[in-house]
Protein backbone atom coordinates (compact mmCIF):
# COMPACT_ATOMS: atom_id res chain seq x y z
CA UNK A 1 0.00 0.00 0.00
CA UNK A 2 0.96 3.38 -0.63
CA UNK A 3 3.01 4.82 2.25
CA UNK A 4 2.66 8.14 3.04
CA UNK A 5 4.29 8.48 6.20
CA UNK A 6 7.31 10.68 5.23
CA UNK A 7 4.40 12.99 3.63
CA UNK A 8 2.65 12.88 7.20
CA UNK A 9 6.22 13.24 8.77
CA UNK A 10 7.49 16.40 6.92
CA UNK A 11 3.88 18.01 8.10
CA UNK A 12 4.86 17.62 11.66
CA UNK A 13 2.48 14.92 12.33
CA UNK A 14 2.45 12.91 15.61
CA UNK A 15 3.04 9.91 13.50
CA UNK A 16 2.35 7.35 16.41
CA UNK A 17 -0.84 8.95 17.33
CA UNK A 18 -2.27 9.29 13.91
CA UNK A 19 -1.89 5.47 13.46
CA UNK A 20 -4.34 5.18 15.96
CA UNK A 21 -6.46 6.99 13.80
CA UNK A 22 -5.70 5.41 10.59
CA UNK A 23 -6.06 1.98 12.37
CA UNK A 24 -10.30 2.88 13.95
CA UNK A 25 -11.36 4.31 10.16
CA UNK A 26 -11.71 1.37 8.27
CA UNK A 27 -13.89 -0.91 10.85
CA UNK A 28 -16.03 2.40 11.12
CA UNK A 29 -16.43 2.89 7.95
CA UNK A 30 -16.79 -1.25 7.10
CA UNK A 31 -19.91 -1.47 9.98
CA UNK A 32 -21.56 2.07 8.57
CA UNK A 33 -20.99 2.10 5.35
CA UNK A 34 -20.20 -0.91 4.09
CA UNK A 35 -22.98 -3.63 5.45
CA UNK A 36 -25.56 -1.22 3.38
CA UNK A 37 -27.01 -3.51 0.83
CA UNK A 38 -27.98 -1.94 -3.24
CA UNK A 39 -25.79 0.71 -2.83
CA UNK A 40 -25.55 2.92 -5.83
CA UNK A 41 -22.03 2.12 -7.68
CA UNK A 42 -21.31 5.55 -7.82
CA UNK A 43 -20.46 5.50 -4.44
CA UNK A 44 -17.07 4.14 -4.96
CA UNK A 45 -15.71 7.11 -5.77
CA UNK A 46 -16.90 8.46 -2.52
CA UNK A 47 -15.31 5.23 -0.77
CA UNK A 48 -12.24 5.75 -2.69
CA UNK A 49 -11.62 9.39 -1.40
CA UNK A 50 -12.40 8.35 2.39
CA UNK A 51 -9.68 5.54 2.12
CA UNK A 52 -7.51 8.14 0.69
CA UNK A 53 -8.77 10.78 2.75
CA UNK A 54 -5.07 11.24 4.60
CA UNK A 55 -3.31 10.32 1.53
CA UNK A 56 -4.04 11.16 -1.94
CA UNK A 57 -5.52 14.54 -1.56
CA UNK A 58 -2.68 15.34 1.02
CA UNK A 59 -0.24 14.78 -1.45
CA UNK A 60 -1.91 16.80 -4.14
CA UNK A 61 -2.27 19.26 -1.33
CA UNK A 62 1.88 19.29 -1.14
CA UNK A 63 2.35 19.47 -4.94
CA UNK A 64 0.30 22.39 -4.78
CA UNK A 65 2.24 24.20 -1.74
CA UNK A 66 5.38 22.66 -3.88
CA UNK A 67 4.19 24.62 -7.05
CA UNK A 68 4.17 27.82 -5.01
CA UNK A 69 0.59 27.65 -4.17
CA UNK A 70 -1.35 27.90 -0.51
CA UNK A 71 -3.78 26.24 1.31
CA UNK A 72 -6.45 27.91 2.98
CA UNK A 73 -8.52 26.12 6.27
CA UNK A 74 -12.13 27.27 7.02
CA UNK A 75 -14.71 25.82 9.67
CA UNK A 76 -17.86 27.62 8.55
CA UNK A 77 -20.18 27.92 5.49
CA UNK A 78 -20.08 31.48 5.67
CA UNK A 79 -16.51 31.82 4.32
CA UNK A 80 -16.85 32.38 1.04
CA UNK A 81 -14.82 29.91 -1.04
CA UNK A 82 -14.76 31.79 -4.32
CA UNK A 83 -12.25 34.42 -2.80
CA UNK A 84 -9.84 31.29 -2.00
CA UNK A 85 -10.36 29.91 -5.67
CA UNK A 86 -10.33 33.43 -7.08
CA UNK A 87 -6.65 33.79 -5.26
CA UNK A 88 -5.29 30.62 -7.11
CA UNK A 89 -5.07 29.03 -3.63
CA UNK A 90 -7.46 25.88 -2.48
CA UNK A 91 -9.86 26.00 0.31
CA UNK A 92 -10.17 22.91 2.51
CA UNK A 93 -12.93 22.99 5.10
CA UNK A 94 -11.42 21.77 8.55
CA UNK A 95 -13.88 18.55 10.25
CA UNK A 96 -13.67 18.56 13.56
CA UNK A 97 -16.35 15.54 13.65
CA UNK A 98 -14.22 12.70 15.45
CA UNK A 99 -14.40 12.26 19.58
CA UNK A 100 -10.65 11.21 18.33
CA UNK A 101 -9.90 14.89 18.89
CA UNK A 102 -11.77 15.41 21.95
CA UNK A 103 -9.56 14.55 24.61
CA UNK A 104 -7.00 17.06 23.39
CA UNK A 105 -9.13 19.79 22.76
CA UNK A 106 -10.13 19.40 26.31
CA UNK A 107 -6.46 20.31 27.81
CA UNK A 108 -6.90 24.04 26.23
CA UNK A 109 -10.89 24.84 26.23
CA UNK A 110 -13.74 24.13 28.79
CA UNK A 111 -15.13 20.76 29.22
CA UNK A 112 -18.56 22.08 28.86
CA UNK A 113 -18.30 23.36 25.45
CA UNK A 114 -19.71 21.50 22.14
CA UNK A 115 -17.79 18.97 20.64
CA UNK A 116 -17.22 20.49 17.30
CA UNK A 117 -15.13 23.46 18.25
CA UNK A 118 -13.23 21.05 20.88
CA UNK A 119 -12.26 18.61 18.18
CA UNK A 120 -11.35 21.49 16.21
CA UNK A 121 -9.02 22.48 18.37
CA UNK A 122 -7.28 19.14 19.50
CA UNK A 123 -7.18 18.20 15.90
CA UNK A 124 -4.84 20.92 15.40
CA UNK A 125 -2.56 20.60 18.36
CA UNK A 126 -2.48 16.89 18.40
CA UNK A 127 -0.55 17.05 15.21
CA UNK A 128 -2.95 14.35 13.52
CA UNK A 129 -5.24 16.08 11.02
CA UNK A 130 -3.04 16.31 8.09
CA UNK A 131 -5.07 18.82 6.60
CA UNK A 132 -4.67 21.47 9.47
CA UNK A 133 -1.17 20.42 9.05
CA UNK A 134 -1.25 21.02 5.47
CA UNK A 135 -3.06 25.09 5.90
CA UNK A 136 -0.72 28.16 5.29
CA UNK A 137 -3.54 30.52 7.13
CA UNK A 138 -7.01 29.21 8.93
CA UNK A 139 -9.78 31.64 8.32
CA UNK A 140 -12.37 31.74 11.47
CA UNK A 141 -15.64 33.40 11.77
CA UNK A 142 -17.80 35.06 14.19
CA UNK A 143 -20.47 32.51 14.33
CA UNK A 144 -20.67 31.61 17.61
CA UNK A 145 -19.22 32.24 20.97
CA UNK A 146 -17.59 28.94 21.31
CA UNK A 147 -15.49 29.10 18.01
CA UNK A 148 -15.12 33.12 18.47
CA UNK A 149 -13.29 32.15 21.52
CA UNK A 150 -11.36 29.44 20.40
CA UNK A 151 -10.08 30.54 17.93
CA UNK A 152 -7.63 32.70 20.40
CA UNK A 153 -6.22 29.59 21.37
CA UNK A 154 -6.23 27.89 17.76
CA UNK A 155 -3.96 31.45 17.05
CA UNK A 156 -1.18 30.06 19.45
CA UNK A 157 -0.93 27.47 17.01
CA UNK A 158 -1.33 28.19 13.37
CA UNK A 159 -1.86 31.56 11.45
CA UNK A 160 -5.27 32.51 11.76
CA UNK A 161 -7.56 35.52 10.11
CA UNK A 162 -11.36 35.95 11.79
CA UNK A 163 -14.07 37.43 9.54
CA UNK A 164 -16.81 39.57 11.70
CA UNK A 165 -20.00 37.82 10.69
CA UNK A 166 -23.37 40.52 11.65
CA UNK A 167 -25.52 38.42 13.73
CA UNK A 168 -28.79 40.37 12.45
CA UNK A 169 -30.05 40.72 9.04
CA UNK A 170 -30.39 44.36 8.52
CA UNK A 171 -29.66 46.43 5.26
CA UNK A 172 -26.23 47.73 7.24
CA UNK A 173 -25.03 44.17 8.19
CA UNK A 174 -25.17 43.20 4.39
CA UNK A 175 -23.02 46.43 4.04
CA UNK A 176 -21.27 45.15 6.53
CA UNK A 177 -20.87 41.79 5.63
CA UNK A 178 -19.59 42.71 1.90
CA UNK A 179 -16.90 45.17 3.65
CA UNK A 180 -15.76 42.12 5.89
CA UNK A 181 -15.65 40.00 2.04
CA UNK A 182 -13.81 43.37 0.69
CA UNK A 183 -11.35 42.96 3.61
CA UNK A 184 -10.66 39.23 3.35
CA UNK A 185 -9.88 39.24 -0.19
CA UNK A 186 -7.17 41.66 0.15
CA UNK A 187 -5.57 38.66 2.74
CA UNK A 188 -5.74 36.28 0.66
CA UNK A 189 -4.01 38.61 -2.37
CA UNK A 190 -1.64 39.03 -0.02
CA UNK A 191 -1.09 35.26 1.33
CA UNK A 192 -0.51 34.05 -2.33
CA UNK A 193 0.46 37.30 -4.19
CA UNK A 194 -2.19 36.85 -6.71
CA UNK A 195 -4.54 39.31 -7.53
CA UNK A 196 -8.13 38.21 -6.92
CA UNK A 197 -9.41 39.88 -10.72
CA UNK A 198 -13.02 40.21 -11.89
CA UNK A 199 -12.66 37.51 -14.60
CA UNK A 200 -10.93 34.99 -11.80
CA UNK A 201 -13.74 35.86 -8.84
CA UNK A 202 -16.43 35.26 -12.31
CA UNK A 203 -14.87 31.93 -12.99
CA UNK A 204 -15.20 31.26 -9.32
CA UNK A 205 -18.26 32.02 -8.78
CA UNK A 206 -19.77 29.84 -12.03
CA UNK A 207 -17.52 27.03 -10.55
CA UNK A 208 -19.01 27.52 -6.74
CA UNK A 209 -22.52 27.46 -8.17
CA UNK A 210 -21.81 24.38 -10.42
CA UNK A 211 -20.99 22.51 -7.81
CA UNK A 212 -24.29 23.74 -5.38
CA UNK A 213 -26.24 22.96 -8.34
CA UNK A 214 -24.65 19.21 -8.20
CA UNK A 215 -25.20 18.71 -4.26
CA UNK A 216 -28.96 19.99 -5.31
CA UNK A 217 -29.34 17.51 -8.00
CA UNK A 218 -28.32 15.07 -5.40
CA UNK A 219 -30.81 15.80 -3.43
CA UNK A 220 -33.52 16.46 -5.65
CA UNK A 221 -33.22 12.39 -5.99
CA UNK A 222 -33.91 11.92 -2.70
CA UNK A 223 -37.41 13.35 -3.01
CA UNK A 224 -39.28 10.58 -4.70
CA UNK A 225 -41.26 7.66 -3.17
CA UNK A 226 -38.54 4.92 -3.41
CA UNK A 227 -35.62 6.95 -2.47
CA UNK A 228 -32.60 5.34 -4.62
CA UNK A 229 -29.39 6.32 -1.90
CA UNK A 230 -29.43 6.36 1.56
CA UNK A 231 -29.05 9.32 3.94
CA UNK A 232 -25.63 8.09 5.04
CA UNK A 233 -24.40 7.88 1.33
CA UNK A 234 -25.56 11.49 0.97
CA UNK A 235 -24.31 12.92 4.05
CA UNK A 236 -20.76 11.08 2.97
CA UNK A 237 -21.27 13.16 -0.55
CA UNK A 238 -21.88 16.46 1.48
CA UNK A 239 -19.35 16.18 3.84
CA UNK A 240 -16.37 15.22 1.17
CA UNK A 241 -17.92 18.23 -0.62
CA UNK A 242 -16.03 20.55 2.00
CA UNK A 243 -11.94 19.31 0.71
CA UNK A 244 -12.04 17.38 -1.98
CA UNK A 245 -11.07 18.99 -5.71
CA UNK A 246 -14.15 21.14 -6.41
CA UNK A 247 -14.06 20.28 -10.50
CA UNK A 248 -13.69 16.61 -9.56
CA UNK A 249 -16.08 16.48 -7.40
CA UNK A 250 -18.84 17.81 -9.50
CA UNK A 251 -17.86 15.57 -12.70
CA UNK A 252 -18.21 12.40 -10.12
CA UNK A 253 -21.67 14.02 -8.21
CA UNK A 254 -23.05 14.56 -11.61
CA UNK A 255 -22.10 10.97 -12.56
CA UNK A 256 -23.82 9.39 -8.95
CA UNK A 257 -26.90 11.16 -10.05
CA UNK A 258 -27.10 9.94 -13.70
CA UNK A 259 -27.22 6.99 -11.85
CA UNK A 260 -29.65 7.73 -9.15
CA UNK A 261 -32.07 9.26 -12.23
CA UNK A 262 -31.32 5.96 -13.63
CA UNK A 263 -32.18 3.65 -10.09
CA UNK A 264 -35.50 6.44 -10.33
CA UNK A 265 -37.14 5.31 -13.82
CA UNK A 266 -36.12 1.47 -13.10
CA UNK A 267 -38.01 1.82 -9.50
CA UNK A 268 -34.73 1.04 -7.83
CA UNK A 269 -34.32 2.16 -4.01
CA UNK A 270 -32.50 1.96 -0.72
CA UNK A 271 -35.33 1.38 1.47
CA UNK A 272 -38.64 -0.31 1.33
CA UNK A 273 -41.36 2.25 0.43
CA UNK A 274 -43.31 2.48 3.99
CA UNK A 275 -39.84 3.27 5.73
CA UNK A 276 -40.65 6.22 7.59
CA UNK A 277 -38.54 9.56 5.97
CA UNK A 278 -36.77 11.18 8.13
CA UNK A 279 -35.31 15.06 7.71
CA UNK A 280 -32.74 15.59 10.27
CA UNK A 281 -32.02 19.61 10.88
CA UNK A 282 -29.30 21.54 13.36
CA UNK A 283 -25.95 21.51 13.96
CA UNK A 284 -23.49 20.21 11.24
CA UNK A 285 -22.65 16.96 11.47
CA UNK A 286 -18.39 16.80 9.90
CA UNK A 287 -16.68 13.52 8.87
CA UNK A 288 -16.38 10.92 10.25
CA UNK A 289 -19.63 12.11 12.32
CA UNK A 290 -22.26 9.56 11.15
CA UNK A 291 -23.77 8.87 13.89
CA UNK A 292 -27.49 10.00 14.18
CA UNK A 293 -27.66 8.90 10.22
CA UNK A 294 -26.61 5.63 11.45
CA UNK A 295 -28.74 5.07 14.04
CA UNK A 296 -31.83 6.44 12.38
CA UNK A 297 -30.56 3.84 9.03
CA UNK A 298 -30.29 1.28 11.29
CA UNK A 299 -33.62 1.53 12.80
CA UNK A 300 -35.55 0.88 9.94
CA UNK A 301 -36.05 4.71 8.23
CA UNK A 302 -34.20 6.68 5.37
CA UNK A 303 -33.03 9.87 6.00
CA UNK A 304 -34.04 12.12 2.68
CA UNK A 305 -32.76 15.54 3.70
CA UNK A 306 -30.38 17.45 6.03
CA UNK A 307 -31.34 21.23 6.98
CA UNK A 308 -27.81 21.70 8.23
CA UNK A 309 -24.36 23.15 7.52
CA UNK A 310 -23.18 19.86 6.02
CA UNK A 311 -26.64 19.80 3.91
CA UNK A 312 -28.90 22.05 2.39
CA UNK A 313 -27.27 25.38 4.15
CA UNK A 314 -24.30 24.85 1.84
CA UNK A 315 -25.57 24.86 -1.61
CA UNK A 316 -29.07 26.65 -1.41
CA UNK A 317 -28.89 29.79 -2.87
CA UNK A 318 -26.38 30.61 -6.00
CA UNK A 319 -24.57 33.61 -6.12
CA UNK A 320 -25.61 35.79 -9.23
CA UNK A 321 -23.15 35.27 -11.85
CA UNK A 322 -24.63 38.44 -13.76
CA UNK A 323 -22.71 40.69 -12.18
CA UNK A 324 -19.40 41.71 -14.15
CA UNK A 325 -17.78 44.58 -11.33
CA UNK A 326 -15.48 43.72 -8.73
CA UNK A 327 -18.31 45.56 -6.59
CA UNK A 328 -21.53 43.68 -7.88
CA UNK A 329 -20.03 40.67 -7.48
CA UNK A 330 -18.55 40.80 -3.71
CA UNK A 331 -22.29 42.54 -3.30
CA UNK A 332 -23.82 39.03 -5.35
CA UNK A 333 -21.35 37.26 -3.01
CA UNK A 334 -22.63 38.92 0.68
CA UNK A 335 -26.22 38.21 -0.73
CA UNK A 336 -25.98 34.75 -1.21
CA UNK A 337 -24.06 34.19 2.39
CA UNK A 338 -25.91 36.35 4.41
CA UNK A 339 -29.17 34.41 3.09
CA UNK A 340 -27.79 31.60 4.91
CA UNK A 341 -30.27 31.12 7.86
CA UNK A 342 -27.79 30.18 11.02
CA UNK A 343 -28.79 30.09 14.32
CA UNK A 344 -26.27 32.68 15.00
CA UNK A 345 -28.72 35.07 13.50
CA UNK A 346 -31.27 36.77 15.86
CA UNK A 347 -34.12 36.65 15.08
CA UNK A 348 -34.02 33.49 12.18
CA UNK A 349 -37.40 33.41 11.08
CA UNK A 350 -36.04 32.24 7.68
CA UNK A 351 -35.10 28.95 9.38
CA UNK A 352 -38.15 27.96 10.43
CA UNK A 353 -39.75 28.36 7.02
CA UNK A 354 -36.72 26.65 5.43
CA UNK A 355 -37.42 23.68 8.00
CA UNK A 356 -41.22 23.31 7.22
CA UNK A 357 -40.62 24.11 3.23
CA UNK A 358 -38.09 21.75 3.32
CA UNK A 359 -40.04 18.94 5.03
CA UNK A 360 -42.60 19.46 2.48
CA UNK A 361 -40.66 19.46 0.03
CA UNK A 362 -38.82 16.23 0.55
CA UNK A 363 -42.09 14.37 1.82
CA UNK A 364 -40.18 13.83 5.70
CA UNK A 365 -42.84 11.90 8.09
CA UNK A 366 -40.80 13.54 10.75
CA UNK A 367 -37.98 15.43 11.69
CA UNK A 368 -35.21 15.01 14.05
CA UNK A 369 -33.21 18.21 15.18
CA UNK A 370 -29.99 17.02 15.82
CA UNK A 371 -28.05 19.23 18.52
CA UNK A 372 -24.58 19.13 19.58
CA UNK A 373 -23.98 19.41 23.13
CA UNK A 374 -23.97 23.17 24.23
CA UNK A 375 -24.55 24.47 21.11
CA UNK A 376 -26.77 27.66 22.49
CA UNK A 377 -28.14 28.70 19.56
CA UNK A 378 -29.45 25.83 17.86
CA UNK A 379 -30.95 24.51 21.09
CA UNK A 380 -32.64 27.91 21.86
CA UNK A 381 -34.24 27.81 18.65
CA UNK A 382 -35.79 24.66 19.03
CA UNK A 383 -38.83 26.11 20.34
CA UNK A 384 -39.72 28.03 17.43
CA UNK A 385 -38.95 25.34 14.97
CA UNK A 386 -40.99 23.08 16.70
CA UNK A 387 -43.44 25.17 16.88
CA UNK A 388 -43.52 25.91 13.32
CA UNK A 389 -43.05 22.62 12.53
CA UNK A 390 -46.38 21.44 14.76
CA UNK A 391 -48.09 24.15 13.13
CA UNK A 392 -47.58 22.42 9.69
CA UNK A 393 -48.41 18.77 11.43
CA UNK A 394 -44.90 17.30 10.84
CA UNK A 395 -43.88 15.39 14.09
CA UNK A 396 -40.58 16.21 15.64
CA UNK A 397 -38.41 15.00 18.25
CA UNK A 398 -35.30 16.94 20.10
CA UNK A 399 -32.31 14.74 20.37
CA UNK A 400 -28.90 16.56 21.92
CA UNK A 401 -25.37 14.62 21.50
CA UNK A 402 -21.95 14.13 20.78
CA UNK A 403 -19.39 12.25 19.10
CA UNK A 404 -18.88 9.53 22.08
CA UNK A 405 -20.71 5.94 22.04
CA UNK A 406 -21.71 6.54 25.85
CA UNK A 407 -25.36 7.16 24.74
CA UNK A 408 -25.84 5.13 21.25
CA UNK A 409 -28.22 2.75 22.86
CA UNK A 410 -30.43 4.47 24.67
CA UNK A 411 -30.61 7.23 21.29
CA UNK A 412 -31.43 4.17 19.39
CA UNK A 413 -34.75 3.43 21.85
CA UNK A 414 -35.75 6.95 21.43
CA UNK A 415 -35.74 6.92 17.64
CA UNK A 416 -37.40 4.06 17.82
CA UNK A 417 -40.04 5.47 19.73
CA UNK A 418 -40.33 8.13 17.30
CA UNK A 419 -40.59 6.38 14.58
CA UNK A 420 -43.09 3.80 15.94
CA UNK A 421 -45.46 7.14 16.38
CA UNK A 422 -44.75 7.71 12.91
CA UNK A 423 -46.54 4.59 11.64
CA UNK B 1 -19.91 -7.52 7.55
CA UNK B 2 -19.82 -11.31 7.99
CA UNK B 3 -18.03 -14.32 7.10
CA UNK B 4 -15.45 -14.33 4.53
CA UNK B 5 -14.27 -11.26 2.28
CA UNK B 6 -11.99 -10.92 -0.37
CA UNK B 7 -9.60 -7.68 -1.27
CA UNK B 8 -6.51 -6.91 -3.75
CA UNK B 9 -4.00 -4.84 -2.38
CA UNK B 10 -1.81 -2.13 -4.44
CA UNK B 11 1.67 -0.80 -4.16
CA UNK B 12 -0.33 2.56 -4.63
CA UNK B 13 -3.32 4.12 -5.74
CA UNK B 14 -2.45 4.46 -9.28
CA UNK B 15 -2.24 0.85 -9.79
CA UNK B 16 -5.70 0.37 -7.66
CA UNK B 17 -7.41 2.89 -10.37
CA UNK B 18 -5.95 1.48 -13.20
CA UNK B 19 -7.62 -2.29 -12.34
CA UNK B 20 -10.83 -0.56 -11.09
CA UNK B 21 -11.22 0.63 -14.68
CA UNK B 22 -11.04 -2.51 -16.58
CA UNK B 23 -12.96 -3.99 -13.62
CA UNK B 24 -15.68 -1.52 -15.14
CA UNK B 25 -14.78 -2.14 -18.25
CA UNK B 26 -15.79 -5.54 -17.90
CA UNK B 27 -18.89 -5.25 -15.36
CA UNK B 28 -17.70 -7.21 -12.77
CA UNK B 29 -18.68 -6.36 -9.20
CA UNK B 30 -16.11 -4.92 -6.87
CA UNK B 31 -16.31 -1.77 -3.85
CA UNK B 32 -13.19 0.24 -3.21
CA UNK B 33 -12.53 -0.12 0.35
CA UNK B 34 -10.20 0.94 3.04
CA UNK B 35 -7.47 -1.15 3.89
CA UNK B 36 -8.62 -3.51 6.55
CA UNK B 37 -5.75 -3.43 9.26
CA UNK B 38 -5.40 -7.18 9.56
CA UNK B 39 -3.96 -6.93 6.04
CA UNK B 40 -2.01 -4.20 5.98
CA UNK B 41 -0.75 -1.46 8.31
CA UNK B 42 -0.80 1.62 5.76
CA UNK B 43 -3.95 3.08 5.19
CA UNK B 44 -5.45 3.88 1.32
CA UNK B 45 -7.44 2.33 -1.07
CA UNK B 46 -7.87 -1.56 -1.78
CA UNK B 47 -10.50 -3.47 -3.90
CA UNK B 48 -13.15 -5.60 -2.40
CA UNK B 49 -14.50 -8.70 -4.84
CA UNK B 50 -16.43 -11.23 -4.98
CA UNK B 51 -14.42 -14.59 -4.27
CA UNK B 52 -16.36 -16.10 -8.04
CA UNK B 53 -15.21 -13.40 -10.27
CA UNK B 54 -11.39 -14.19 -8.53
CA UNK B 55 -9.66 -16.14 -11.41
CA UNK B 56 -10.97 -13.44 -14.05
CA UNK B 57 -9.44 -10.70 -12.14
CA UNK B 58 -6.45 -12.58 -11.86
CA UNK B 59 -6.53 -12.84 -15.39
CA UNK B 60 -6.76 -9.04 -16.25
CA UNK B 61 -4.44 -8.30 -13.55
CA UNK B 62 -1.99 -10.54 -15.62
CA UNK B 63 -3.00 -9.32 -19.26
CA UNK B 64 -2.59 -5.65 -18.22
CA UNK B 65 0.83 -5.81 -16.10
CA UNK B 66 -0.95 -4.51 -12.88
CA UNK B 67 1.09 -4.68 -10.40
CA UNK B 68 -1.04 -5.75 -6.74
CA UNK B 69 0.19 -6.82 -3.31
CA UNK B 70 -1.58 -9.98 -3.44
CA UNK B 71 -5.28 -11.57 -3.36
CA UNK B 72 -6.17 -11.51 0.31
CA UNK B 73 -9.08 -12.87 2.15
CA UNK B 74 -10.08 -12.12 5.67
CA UNK B 75 -13.15 -13.56 8.30
CA UNK B 76 -14.79 -10.76 9.98
CA UNK B 77 -17.00 -11.07 12.64
CA UNK B 78 -19.91 -8.73 13.44
CA UNK B 79 -19.06 -6.10 15.56
CA UNK B 80 -21.07 -3.17 16.98
CA UNK B 81 -19.89 0.10 15.54
CA UNK B 82 -17.76 1.80 17.72
CA UNK B 83 -18.13 6.07 16.94
CA UNK B 84 -14.63 7.58 16.81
Amino acid sequence: MADYRDLWSNLGMDLEKHDLLCEALPQLYGGVYLIQENRPEGMNYYNFVVSEVHGLRIKELDDHKKAGGKVVGTFCVFVPDELIIAAGAIGVGLCGGSQFWIEDGEKVLPRNLCPLVKAIVGAKISGTCPYFQSCDLLTGETTCDGKKKAYEVLGEYAPIYVMDLPQMKRDKDYKKWEEEIYEYKAVLEELTGNKITEEKLSEAIKLCNRKRAALQRLYNARKVLNVPISGKDVLLVSQIAFYDNPERFIEMTNKLCDELEDRIKKGIGVASEKSPRIMITGTPMAIPNWKMHHLIEESGAVVVCEETCTGTRYFENEVDETQTTMEGMIKALADRYMNINCACFTPNKGREEDVVRLAKEYGADGVVYCNLQFCHTYNIEYRQVEKALKEAGIPVVFIETDYSNDDTGQLQTRIEAFLEMLK
Amino acid sequence: MEGESFYILFPNVTEGLKLEKLLKKEAIKYTIVPTPRELSKSCGICIMYEFRDESLIKRIVEEHGIRTEGFKSLTKRKAAVKFI
